[in-house]
């Protein structure tokens, strides 16, 4: 495994990212662009850098948390939020939304399906990451588990829904932006 | 192959809202569920005192709108005038043989047209019209009163 000095940088711009975007919105919970980001972090720099990304960002802003403090749930989230890095790692190894840079270089509709793919993956991915997030906790504080995802769905819904249009709206022009930023114009 | 990665893209999205709708719907049954167990415990707790009766109002503006205030809960012993003040907008004015209901939710006034009231005879399966003034009939368990808005 080689790991560059500027994987390490960019892993730790983003963690920052993270963390000061997660506490600007502090007062919405469950709506927070740190899903995207970490999702951003593992397309750009592979699943394993958004992978951290994701782990470190948990670790401080789950244990500096106005919200408390839970080791499970700690641990739960941190592991959690890893799923992000990772898919966004897979969906770049995969191909799954096609590579455009400059963005001009694809056709309007080409954008908007690319947009459409990457809000319908960060839905699944919040799914999966609430589902796994509300066992943990159903299972930590001794609550059934159906009670303890159903009485979550508010949360869960907001979680969900957000993350459709942060992904939606944010993700191809933020990977595109911050490409640019970091690999020059485009190389990676 | 671009066609069956997009049908595939297409159903994933088909997914997502599948999804979202069993978890709200899940939720909302509970929280449905929730509250008929609440309201049905309030109602338990209530009757263990016996101070309370069940009983059914209809309010026919009769215009076609029928209004049915059904399972009102009212004090033991109250009138009908006090137990439709409960579901409705009510005036009306006191006169010799009691009180006279004028208007009923903001309808009423009309000429030669007037709110007058039935109790449902479960025996003949009819409407039997009240024979005093809505203030002087008693309430009784289960009772199914009417008010109905009629043209003269």
């Amino acid at each position: 495994m080689n790991v560059s000095a500027k994987d390490i940088s960019f892993v730790g711009v983003m963690t920052a990212l993270c963390i000061a975007s997660n506490y600007a919105l502090i007062g919405v919970p469950n709506v927070k662009f740190m899903d995207l980001f970490v999702f951003i972090s593992g397309y750009l720099a592979g699943s394993l850098s958004g992978m951290a990304v994701g782990f470190l960002t948990w670790l401080v802003y789950g244990t500096l948390n106005p919200y408390g403090f839970n080791l499970p749930t700690l641990a739960a989230t941190s592991i959690g939020e890893t799923i992000y890095g990772f898919a966004g790692g897979l969906t770049a190894k995969w191909r799954l939304i096609p590579p455009s840079n400059p963005p001009i270089a694809m056709t309007v509709r080409a954008y908007w399906e690319t947009n459409l793919k990457l809000g319908i993956l960060g839905f699944l991915l919040t799914f999966t990451y609430d589902l796994f997030t509300n066992v943990v906790t159903g299972v930590t504080f001794g609550i059934p588990l159906v009670l303890c995802i159903v009485q979550g769905v508010p949360y869960t819904a907001a979680h969900e829904v957000s993350n459709f249009f942060f992904f939606l709206a944010g993700g191809k022009v933020l990977i595109n932006a911050i490409r640019k930023a970091v690999w020059k114009g485009g190389e990676s | 192959m671009a066609q069956k990665v997009g049908w595939m893209w297409v159903s994933v999205g088909l997914l997502c809202i599948s999804l979202l709708s069993i978890t709200l719907s899940a939720y909302y049954y509970a929280e449905y569920m929730r509250y008929v167990g609440l309201c049905n415990e309030a109602q338990n707790e209530l009757r263990k005192y016996d101070r309370y009766i069940f009983v059914d109002i209809l309010v026919d503006y009769g215009n076609g709108t029928k209004d049915w205030s059904n399972r009102t809960l009212v004090v033991r012993g109250a009138d009908l005038l006090n137990a439709t003040r409960i579901v409705s907008e009510v005036e009306y004015t006191r006169g010799v043989y009691g009180a006279f209901v004028t208007r009923i939710n903001g309808v009423g006034g009309a000429p030669n047209t007037y709110w007058l009231w039935y109790v449902w005879n479960s025996t003949s399966s009819s409407w039997d019209a009240g024979m005093v003034a809505s203030d002087a009939y008693i309430l009784n368990e289960g009772d199914v009163v009417a008010w109905i808005y009629t043209k003269f």
